[in-house]
């Protein structure tokens, strides 16, 4: 069974590209959030395998649903892939509960290689 | 006077974002200074800047140079100008700032910046803010664009 996924990401080019890349390597996307708050109830509706997660959103942002899902749900795995690279968002986030940092643009396969180690 | 610790960042940051997402090395041109942050150009992806250093930074190219971009990153021809075309132009302001952001960060100047918007249209003057700005010329495979920094250290 493929792994299940939610694409968190205000901007539809990096949901597109995203998409793309985890449906080409077999796994099924199950959501698609515009915002943090979005992807903290998708997260509850469908209980993904993982989040790729951006930071710089409107209404939430990624920090913050970071921190509400791993509030909910201690055992989700959260990856921020977003263009701000900065060691204090970096220590943010991974205190937030993250389990990896991806800084855009990116390869896909530093993508890929993220999920492989945290769900296979 | 705006420091030169705001502008390089935005230069290195776009050689090589742009590099890595449009696949061929940028040309620098000659820095110019504009009295406040404004751009004519026909598209423009502009990024606020907040935090230790603030004001706003606008990437502005002609409607055929955003086709062009547009193309090279979605890996196809546009047939037209649709949302995703012009997610994919505001992404490529988002990278940029945002790795701007990180060299800001490690000159000491913590910032973040606000969600890209882009703004479409011939006959456009769009005055920002009256911040003293240097527009960095950049010349690409698919054409002519302009970072118009205006920044400044919150006060």
């Amino acid at each position: 069974m493929s792994k299940r996924i939610l694409i968190t990401d205000d901007a539809l080019f990096m949901r597109v590209t995203l998409k793309n890349i985890l449906v080409a390597n077999g796994y099924e996307v199950v959501g698609e959030a515009t915002n943090g708050q979005e992807a903290v109830e998708k997260y509850d509706a469908h209980q993904p395998d993982l989040v790729l997660m951006d930071i710089t959103m409107p209404i939430m942002d990624g920090i913050t649903a970071t921190r509400t899902i791993k509030g909910k749900h201690p055992a989700a795995n959260v990856v921020m892939c977003t263009a701000m690279g900065q060691k204090n968002m970096v220590i943010e986030a991974i205190q937030a509960g993250a389990k990896d940092f991806i800084v855009k643009p990116f390869q896909p396969d530093r993508v890929l290689d993220s999920i492989k180690k945290l769900i296979g | 006077m705006m420091k030169v610790e705001y502008i390089n960042p935005f230069v290195e940051a776009s050689f090589s974002v742009m590099e890595m997402v449009l696949g061929n090395r940028p040309i620098k041109g000659n820095l110019a200074m504009q009295p406040a942050t404004f751009t004519s150009q026909q598209c423009n992806v502009v990024c606020g800047v907040t935090g230790q250093v603030q004001g706003q930074v606008i990437y502005g190219m002609s409607l055929q140079v955003a086709d062009k971009i547009a193309t090279t990153m979605l890996g196809q021809p546009i047939k037209v100008f649709d949302q995703l075309a012009a997610s994919a132009i505001a992404e490529l302001g988002n990278m940029i700032s945002g790795n701007a952001m990180s060299k800001l960060s490690d000159a000491g100047f913590i910032c973040d910046i606000t969600p890209p918007t882009i703004i479409r249209g011939t006959n456009v003057k769009i005055s920002t803010l009256s911040i003293p700005a240097i527009v960095i010329p950049i010349t690409l495979e698919q054409g002519e664009l302009s970072i118009t920094v205006g920044l400044q250290g919150r006060k």
